[in-house]
C-alpha cells in the first residue's frame, strides 16, 4: 500500500485520530514546501492556527502530504499530472483526515471520484495563518475525509475567528448541525446538460429527494477565465517572495543579482507556477490591468450578486463536464470566487458538488443527512 | 536672463506606532540588526497581513492637520518590484485610494505667508536596509521592513529653499504636536526628496526635472537646492552640460549632488489592491473622535502661553517650537505651578545642559516630576539656585531624586546669618589688602569676596543674603 505521507511526524503518531497536512499547511519544525522545489530547505517557523487548534483538541498530526505545486492545477499537462495524495491517503485509510487548500477543485473532484468527500468551508471561517498563500482572496483550508459527518466535526474544531488573519468573520466558533427546514435545491440545467448521462441521472435523483427548482448560473461561461485570471494575478504576487535571497532554494551559479533571481526561479519553479506567474504579471501590467484584472474583478462581483440564495438553499453541480482540466475549472470556480462553502461526494456512483450560501454549511450538512442512506 | 526655480516635495514621515504596519513586530528605531523581525518581515509565507489600526488613525490625524479631504473608503495596494531590501517582492502602499487628497499648509517666510498645496498623503510600509560590505557582499537588515510611513506629496509650489525649509518646519510642528510622528531627520523618521527644475521667470513651461535624495538635515536640503538650481541655470546659460531627468544623491561632505540613476522608461509596478486587505471605511464618527482627541497644536499653545500664562513671546516661541520642550513644559507645570519660572529653567538651564552635551532639544528625556521638585526646592529656598543648576544636570543624566540627594549630601541652604557673618568676617580678615582697595573705590573686589565667601560656605548660602551682609560688614 502506498503511504502517501511525505514525512511522518513520528512523535505524534500512534494515538487518536490522525490528520495529515497538505504540504502548504505549516507545522512548526516540519518542511513546508507547498509542493515546490523553490521552498526546498524551508522549515515552518510556527504552527498554522488550524494545527494549534487540532493539537489543543488532542488530534494527532500524522505528517505532511504531497500536492500540486502551490495547489495550481495541471493545465499544460491536461490534468494527468495532478497530485492529490491527500485524497488517496484518506481513501486508503492511511489517515482519517487531510487538511488541504482547494481553490481549483482538484480535491473536490478527486474526492468524489475516489468515493470520499471534501468540504471546502466558507471563506473567512477558517484561519489562513500558517497556510502558504497561493491566491489570498480565495485560499481556504478544507477537510478531506471518508464521511461528511466527520468533515463537519473536524471543521468545528478548526473554524472560528483568528485575529492573525484579517479576512475572517467575527464568530469565534461554529456549531454545525442539521436544520429542520425543508431544503430547496437549485439545479442549473444549462450546466447539467454539459455532463454525461450518468451524472445527469444521479443529480436528478439527488434533487428528487428535495424540493428542487431550475435556475440559471449567470456568467457560467466565463467562470473559468475569471477564476484563472484572478488566481494567476494573486499567485504571481505571492510567488515574488521566492527570490533565493532569504530562504528556500538558491541557484548555485550566478554572477549578479539578476542572475540569482532568474536562475533560482528557472531551476526551482515548475511549469504551471511559471505559467501562473507570467499570466499574473501580464494581467496586472499597466496596459492589461483594466481589460483583464479589473474586468475579472467586476465579473466576480456580478457573479456574487447574481446568486439568489433564498429562492434555493443549495446549488447542485457535477464534478466533471469535460476531460479538459481548464474547462472543468468552471465547475469549481463558484465557491472560491464568491467565498461560499462547498461539499463534494459520490452519489449513485457519480461525483456531485453542493454549494450553499456563505456561512450556511448547515444546509450542506442537512442535504447530506437527507441522502446519506441512499448513496 | 532671470530664472525661477520650481520645486515639489515628497516627504516621508514614520508614524509613531508601537508596532509595524502589517505585523506585530516593534517599530522602534535603534534595535540591533534584524532584531525586530518576524517571519512576515523576512518575506516568509504563511502570515497574512493585518492592518495596524493605529497607523490608519495617525494617517487620519495627518490629514486633519494638513486640511486635507479624507477618502472615505481607502485601499491598501501592492506595488511590485524586485530588490533585496524588499523581502516579499512588493511594497504595500496606497495607490488607488490614498488616505487623503487636496490639503494645504501655510508657511511663513521673509517674503510673507504662502499656501503650499498638497496633492495627497498615502500610508505605506517602509523597506529594509541594505548594508554594503566590501566589493561583493551586501547585508540586509529587515528591522525597518513594514514600519509604517506616510508620504506627503506636495504640488510644485515651492520657489525658494527658504520656502522648502519653512514648509518642512511647519510639517514637523503639525505632525509632532498631533502625535503623528517624532519627525527626526537624523534618525530617518522624516525624509525629504526634492523634485527641482528651473525655467525662465514668467514662463509657464516646466524645465527638465531632477529629483534630489539623501539629505538628512534642513541645512543639507538648503545647500542641495542651492547647488542643484545653480547647476540647472549653468546648464541653461553656459550649455556645457545637458540636463536629463534623473535621480541625484546629495553628498554632504563635498557639497555636491551626483547622478544616482537615470529615470528608466517608467517601470511597471503592477499595482493592484492587496486581496487580503479589505477596503477600510472611514466614518464621520471615526474622524470626529480623532479630531477631538488631537493634542493642542503649536499655534494654539503659543497663544495660550503668551496670553493666559503671560509668558514672553520669546519663551513661548522656543517652547512651542519643539514638541519635546512643549511636553516637558506641560508636565512640569502640572507639579510646579509657576509657568514663568518653569519656562526660564527649561530655556536657560535645561537647554544649556543639553547643548553642552551636544544633544538636540528633541533628544532630551527627563523625569518631569523630579524636575518640578527641583524647581520647587529652589523656589522655596531649600537650596540655592547654583546648587539647583548642578542638580538639574544630575536629574537629567542620572535621574537622581533632588530632595533625597539634598538631604543626603546636606546641601540645604545656610539660612543662619550668624554662620554667614562669621564666614564674611574670616574672609575679610584674610584679605585686608582687598578690603583697602574696595574702600578706595574698586568695586570689582566685591565679586571676589562673594565668591570666596560662597566657597567657604560650601556654595550653600543664599547669594542675596551674602551680598546684604557683606555690604553691611564692609561699611
Amino acid at each position: 500500500m502506498d503511504c502517501y505521507i511525505v514525512d511522518f511526524h513520528a512523535a505524534e503518531l500512534g494515538v487518536g485520530a490522525e490528520v495529515a497536512l497538505e504540504d502548504s499547511v505549516m507545522r512548526k519544525g516540519l518542511p513546508a514546501k507547498a509542493g515546490s522545489k523553490i521552498l526546498e530547505g524551508f522549515i515552518a517557523p510556527f504552527d498554522a492556527t488550524v494545527v494549534t487548534r487540532l493539537l489543543d483538541s488532542k488530534y494527532n498530526i500524522a505528517g505532511r502530504i504531497g500536492m500540486n505545486e502551490f495547489g495550481l492545477p495541471s493545465l499544460i499537462s491536461a490534468g494527468t499530472n495532478d497530485i492529490y495524495d491527500a485524497v488517496k491517503a484518506v481513501s486508503a485509510g492511511v489517515v482519517s483526515y487531510a487538511l488541504c487548500n482547494d481553490v481549483f477543485g482538484v480535491y473536490r473532484r478527486r474526492a468524489a471520484e475516489e468515493g470520499i468527500c471534501y468540504l471546502h468551508p466558507t471563506y473567512g471561517t477558517v484561519s489562513r495563518y500558517g497556510l502558504v498563500p497561493m491566491a489570498c482572496s480565495m485560499d481556504q483550508i478544507g477537510v478531506a475525509c471518508k464521511n461528511p459527518d466527520d468533515c463537519f466535526g473536524l471543521l468545528s474544531v478548526i473554524a472560528g475567528n483568528d485575529p492573525k488573519d484579517g479576512t475572517m468573520y467575527p464568530e469565534k466558533s461554529y456549531v454545525y448541525s442539521k436544520t429542520g427546514k425543508e431544503l430547496r435545491i437549485g439545479v442549473p440545467a444549462a450546466v447539467l446538460n454539459q455532463a454525461d448521462e450518468g451524472t445527469k441521472e444521479s443529480i436528478r435523483r439527488f434533487a428528487a429527494g428535495f424540493t428542487s427548482t431550475d435556475m440559471e448560473l449567470k456568467y457560467f461561461d466565463v467562470y473559468k477565465q475569471v477564476l484563472y485570471i484572478l488566481t494567476c494575478a494573486e499567485a504571481s504576487s505571492n510567488l515574488t517572495r521566492y527570490d533565493g535571497i532569504k530562504f528556500g532554494y538558491r541557484a548555485s551559479n550566478y554572477k549578479n543579482l539578476n542572475e540569482l533571481y532568474t536562475r533560482t526561479r528557472t531551476e526551482a519553479l515548475g511549469v504551471e507556477a511559471k505559467l501562473a506567474a507570467i499570466m499574473g504579471f501580464m494581467v496586472l501590467s499597466q496596459e492589461n490591468y483594466i481589460p483583464y484584472y479589473e474586468k475579472a474583478m467586476k465579473i466576480r462581483r456580478l457573479i456574487k450578486e447574481s446568486l439568489r440564495f433564498g429562492e434555493y438553499d443549495i446549488i447542485v453541480l457535477p464534478t466533471k463536464i469535460s476531460d479538459d482540466s481548464y474547462e472543468n475549472l468552471s465547475l469549481f470556480a463558484l465557491a472560491p470566487l464568491a467565498g461560499l462553502p462547498s461539499l463534494s461526494f459520490s452519489f449513485k456512483g457519480c461525483g456531485i458538488q453542493l454549494v450553499a450560501d456563505a456561512k450556511n454549511e448547515n444546509a450542506l450538512l442537512t442535504a447530506w443527512e437527507g441522502v446519506k442512506n441512499e448513496i | 536672463m532671470r530664472y525661477e526655480t520650481v520645486m515639489g516635495l515628497e516627504v516621508h514621515v514614520e508614524l509613531a506606532t508601537e508596532s509595524k504596519l502589517f505585523c506585530g513586530c516593534s517599530a522602534k528605531f535603534g534595535a540591533d540588526e534584524n532584531e525586530n523581525v518576524c517571519p512576515a518581515c523576512a518575506g516568509m509565507p504563511g502570515m497574512p497581513a493585518v492592518t495596524n489600526k493605529k497607523a490608519v488613525e495617525l494617517g487620519i490625524a495627518a490629514a486633519i492637520v494638513t486640511n486635507s479631504e479624507i477618502t472615505r473608503t481607502i485601499t491598501f495596494d501592492k506595488k511590485s518590484y524586485f530588490y533585496p531590501d524588499l523581502p516579499t517582492g512588493y511594497q504595500i502602499t496606497q495607490w488607488f485610494a490614498p488616505i487623503c487628497k487636496n490639503g494645504w499648509v501655510e508657511v511663513e517666510t521673509t517674503a510673507g505667508k504662502k499656501k503650499i498645496n498638497l496633492k495627497q498623503i498615502h500610508i505605506e510600509e517602509d523597506a529594509g536596509k541594505l548594508i554594503h560590505e566590501g566589493y561583493d557582499t551586501s547585508l540586509v537588515d529587515f528591522n525597518r521592513t513594514s514600519v509604517p510611513l506616510v508620504e506627503i506629496v506636495s504640488m510644485p509650489d515651492f520657489r525658494t529653499a527658504e520656502e522648502v525649509v519653512a514648509y518642512l518646519e511647519k510639517l514637523r510642528s503639525l505632525l509632532t504636536f498631533a502625535g503623528v510622528s517624532d519627525c527626526k531627520m537624523q534618525e530617518g523618521s522624516m525624509r525629504c526628496d526634492v523634485n527641482i527644475s528651473v525655467r525662465e521667470a514668467g514662463s509657464d513651461k516646466l524645465g527638465t526635472r531632477t529629483e534630489i535624495k539623501n539629505m538628512n538635515s534642513l541645512k543639507a536640503i538648503s545647500a542641495a537646492i542651492a547647488y542643484e538650481s545653480k547647476r540647472h541655470i549653468d546648464a541653461l546659460e553656459i550649455g556645457d552640460e545637458v540636463l536629463i531627468q534623473e535621480t541625484r544623491g546629495w553628498n554632504d561632505s563635498i557639497g555636491k549632488t551626483f547622478s544616482m540613476r537615470e529615470k528608466e522608461t517608467a517601470a511597471d509596478y503592477r499595482y493592484f489592491p492587496n486581496p487580503e486587505l479589505m477596503p477600510i471605511y472611514i466614518s464621520d464618527e471615526w474622524i470626529d473622535k480623532i479630531r477631538v482627541n488631537l493634542p493642542e497644536p503649536a499655534v494654539e499653545k503659543y497663544v495660550r502661553l503668551t496670553g493666559e500664562l503671560g509668558l514672553p513671546e520669546f519663551d513661548s516661541g522656543i517652547i512651542t517650537g519643539s514638541k519635546t520642550l512643549s511636553d516637558i513644559f506641560d508636565d512640569v507645570t502640572k507639579h510646579f505651578n509657576k509657568p514663568k519660572e518653569a519656562a526660564n529653567w527649561i530655556i536657560t538651564e535645561l537647554l544649556g545642559i543639553a547643548k553642552g552635551s551636544n544633544k538636540g532639544e528633541d533628544d532630551i528625556q527627563i523625569d518631569c516630576v523630579k524636575f518640578a521638585k527641583l524647581m520647587e526646592l529652589v523656589d522655596n529656598k531649600t537650596i540655592n539656585r547654583t546648587i539647583g543648576k548642578k542638580l538639574l544636570g544630575m536629574v537629567l543624566e542620572e535621574g537622581i531624586d533632588p530632595a533625597v540627594y539634598v538631604a543626603k549630601n546636606n546641601l540645604g541652604m545656610i539660612a543662619d546669618t550668624g554662620v554667614i557673618n562669621e564666614a564674611i568676617r574670616i574672609i575679610l580678615a584674610d584679605n585686608q589688602k582687598s578690603v583697602d582697595e574696595y574702600k578706595k573705590g574698586n568695586q570689582k573686589v566685591f565679586d571676589f569676596f562673594v565668591g570666596a565667601i560662597m566657597r567657604k560656605l560650601g556654595g550653600k548660602a543664599d547669594p542675596k543674603v551674602v551680598n546684604e551682609l557683606l555690604i553691611r560688614q564692609l561699611k
